[in-house]
This record gives C-alpha cells, structure tokens and sequence, in this order.
C-alpha cells in the first residue's frame, strides 16, 4: 500500500507541469475508480441486457461520449450471470477510445491487432463489426494468449484469427486499420485498484519507448498507401507518446489525422518536455486526463499511410 | 495446427446441429470450418496466406464417439436451439455455473445426450443429460461464483 502511495505521488510530481488544473489533477490520481463495462451486442439487444442488469444494480450510468459504455456501483461485476455469459465486457472507459477514434474504418474491413492481449479492444472492434470481416489478433506471449482466447470465446468473437508472433518479425499483411496499443509504463492506469503494484522505475521509459517505437515502425513499414495506424497507450510519459510519434512522422509515409469524439474532453499532445521538442503536427494527438472525464488516462495517435 | 474440416464432416455436424438442437444449417453457412488438436472443430474466418494461427474464431465441437457441443457454442448459438434445452432455476444456476452436477426434481423434456442449460433466456452452456443427472459440461476455466443474476 505505501508503494502505491510512493507512485501516485511519483506521478503527481511528474505530471503536474502538464496538467491544465493540477490540484484536480492530483485529487483524482488518489481517488479509485468506478468499474465500468460495455454490452456485447454480439451475444444480445442492448436495451434487454441493460435491463437485466438494473435489476441488482440500480445506478448504472451512462457516459455521454460512448454510446456503449456504463459505469456500475457495483465493483465485481465479474460475478455476474451477463458477465459469465458473455453478454458485457469490464473495461476501462479509456481503454475503449481508440476503437472509437477509427470507427469509420472498422466495419467489414480488415484489422491488424499488433499487441491484443487480453483482447479489450479486438473484442470491442468485433462487436462493432458484428463478427463481420477479419481481425488478425496477435500477441508475443503465449501465456497471454490464453487471456485473449478466453475473452474471445466468452464474447462469441468468430471473426478472428489469433497469431503469435513478435510483432516486428510479423509477416507483411494488409489492412485497412492497423491497432498499435502498445506495452506501457501503465501510470495511467493507477486509479484502478492492483495495477502497477511493480516499483516504478525511471528508466521504465527508455526501455518501453525503444519496443514502441520498433511496433510502430514495423506497422508503418507493411501498411498500404490510405490505411490507418493507431497508436496507443494508457501512461503520461510524453517519451512513450509525443517522442515516438515525432519521430515516426519524421521517418516514415506517414501523416497525423486530427482527432475527436463528441462530449470527450481531451488535450491536445504537447511538443516540449525536460529539453526535447517535437514536430508541432504531435498536437493532433489526444491526451485523457483522469480529472477531465473522471477516468484513467490516455494516448492516441492516428495516423495514415501516404 | 488446424486444417480444413472435409465437407462430409460439416455435413454431418451440421445435420447434428439440426438434429440435437435444431440449429439450421443457414446459422453456421458463412463460417470455414477448421479442425485442430485433439479433434476440436473450430468455425472462423477464411484462413489468411503467410500467417500461421494458433486458433481460428470459436472451437464448436470436439469430436470423440459422438460430438460434443462447447459451452462457448451454445452460449452463442444456442438462442436458436428449440430443443433439448434444459431450464434450471436460480440455485441450480449458481450451482452449475461453480461446476456441479444437478439432480433435478422433475424429469426433463429431453432425449439423453448433450443437452443446451438456460436459465431465463440466458444459455448458460452444455451439459449431459444420462436419464438421471444433468452433468456439468461447463470448462474448468469459465466456473463462475455468481452473485448476480
């Protein structure tokens, strides 16, 4: 428990400086977070699995920038016949946003997921998909395979293949998106109870930022010319974020989209930090901060392929 | 290593499909059909050039004597399945979805064989009925210590 304090601390310390409010900031980096959770719509009608769960939980809440997206009063929803059936997901609200951010390429198309471990956002993109077209969901880790096999079979998620593979080994393959949510520091995970119980470690950042950035070069290198690549990840660390993306839009065919999802309150990527300047283009990425929407935080990118 | 799933084969557990259940043939058409290790048939989508999968969509069956439904395809399909359906009531759902077998009071409507558990419209997954008991068919790793239902 004095470890977690060490972090959050740490985090606060760290961020402030970018923080449009820091007192709010800091504030909400101490509070715990809600559980939240999405229908699966492949296993049933929203309205009637909603219903279901009113039943024993009479303060769901809706959240205004994600039609499919519910925070509970409950914290072990895991407990639950709709969640041992398949019928909702626990995630983070966060955590669904870049299925959100490349919604307009999703539908029947093909999807790469480079890092899909234990699958939050291929079950998403299949559901939004309504198992039509082809998601090829890859991870490094075989132990981790077994977490993304199992949320799939629990979703009914058939329109997917599962491959093991270092990302940066992957055999060339077209897509129309390519999802690049990244191996991260995860700070921007601490309002969640049992994350990051690991010490965190200064260096953390140079060895996270080096594996991203080879991901990503990798997926920019196979993607065809009009495709889309996003990049995400749930840590502050603008050398997890900003860096690598200034550095992708200056070494690869690529160019920055602007990013936004109504009713989300979001940031603009920042261009300085501790000495670095990047590309100014980086400010079309977004940041989520948890005292903006009362969630965990974020990163996203999107990019496209010239 | 999975590889394609012959056509007799598909037949066959397509007209299981109808026959056990009553699952038309037009729920699973679209799918490929695979087959894996230890005999699991898995339905997904079409195989990709150069890509070597571990797995392929949802396994459905595992064929031994006969086939054996999955949980995860009845939890799926089963919405369609109009009979040798077996309804359980509250306890008995928390019992089963924790991985024990039921002795139900009344004897069911149901052929012996692989039968499809609900419990208010929700397909809880496979069980075995043998005349006398509903066996647990539910996979180790989705026992589940409901609270809520």
């Amino acid at each position: 428990m004095e470890a977690f304090q060490g972090i959050r601390q740490e985090i606060i310390e760290r961020y402030s400086i970018l923080a449009d409010n820091p007192t709010e900031f800091a504030k909400s980096i101490r509070s715990p977070l809600k559980q939240s959770f999405r229908i699966n719509t492949l296993k049933g009608d929203k309205e009637i699995i909603l219903e279901q769960l009113r039943n024993y939980d009479h303060g769901i809440a809706e959240v205004p920038w994600n039609d499919n997206a519910y925070v509970s009063n409950l914290n072990n929803l895991g407990n639950s016949l709709e969640h041992f059936v398949g019928q909702i997901y626990i995630q983070e609200l966060t955590s669904m946003v870049p299925p959100l951010v490349a919604k307009d390429v999703i539908a029947d198309n093909t999807v790469l997921d480079c890092c899909a471990a234990p699958g939050s956002k291929t079950t998403q993109i299949a559901t939004m998909m309504q198992n039509q077209g082809h998601i090829i969901a890859n991870d490094c880790r075989h132990v981790r395979l077994k977490s993304l096999r199992g949320n799939l079979d629990r979703l009914g998620v058939t329109n997917t293949t599962v491959t093991l593979r270092d990302f940066k080994s992957f055999p060339n393959t077209e897509a129309d998106l390519y999802l690049v949510d990244v191996p991260c520091s995860s700070e921007g995970t601490i309002r969640k109870k049992n994350t990051i119980a690991r010490m965190w470690k200064e260096n953390d950042y140079e060895r996270f930022s080096k594996l991203q950035k080879g991901l990503v070069n990798k997926a920019c290198e196979m993607a065809p010319s009009g495709s889309t690549i996003l990049y995400s990840t749930c840590t502050f660390a603008p050398e997890e974020n900003e860096r690598i993306i200034s550095e992708i839009i200056g070494e690869q065919s690529v160019k920055l989209k602007s990013i936004e999802i109504n009713g989300l309150k979001t940031s603009h990527g920042i261009t300085e930090w501790r000495g670095e300047v990047y590309d100014r283009e980086v400010e079309k990425c977004i940041r989520i901060w948890p005292h903006h929407n009362d969630t965990g935080a974020f990163f996203v990118a999107r990019l496209e392929k010239c | 290593m999975l590889r394609k799933l012959d056509p007799e084969r598909i037949g066959l557990l397509s007209e299981y499909c109808l026959g056990r259940f009553g699952i038309g043939p037009e729920r699973l058409e679209d799918y490929k059909w695979y087959i894996g290790s230890k005999n699991r048939v898995y339905i997904g989508p079409e195989e990709l050039e150069r890509i070597r999968p571990e797995s392929i969509g949802i396994c459905i069956f595992r064929l031994d004597r006969t086939p054996k439904p999955t949980t995860n395809f009845l939890q799926l399909f089963g919405r369609y399945a109009t009979k040798n359906i077996i309804d359980i009531q509250r306890d008995e759902a928390i019992e089963y979805c924790n991985g024990k077998n039921l002795d139900p009071d009344s004897e069911p409507d149901v052929d012996p064989g692989f039968v499809a558990v609900r419990y208010k419209n929700r397909l809880l997954g496979c069980g075995h009925w043998d005349g006398n008991v509903l066996k647990n068919q539910i996979p180790k790793s989705r026992f589940c210590k409901l609270r809520f239902l």
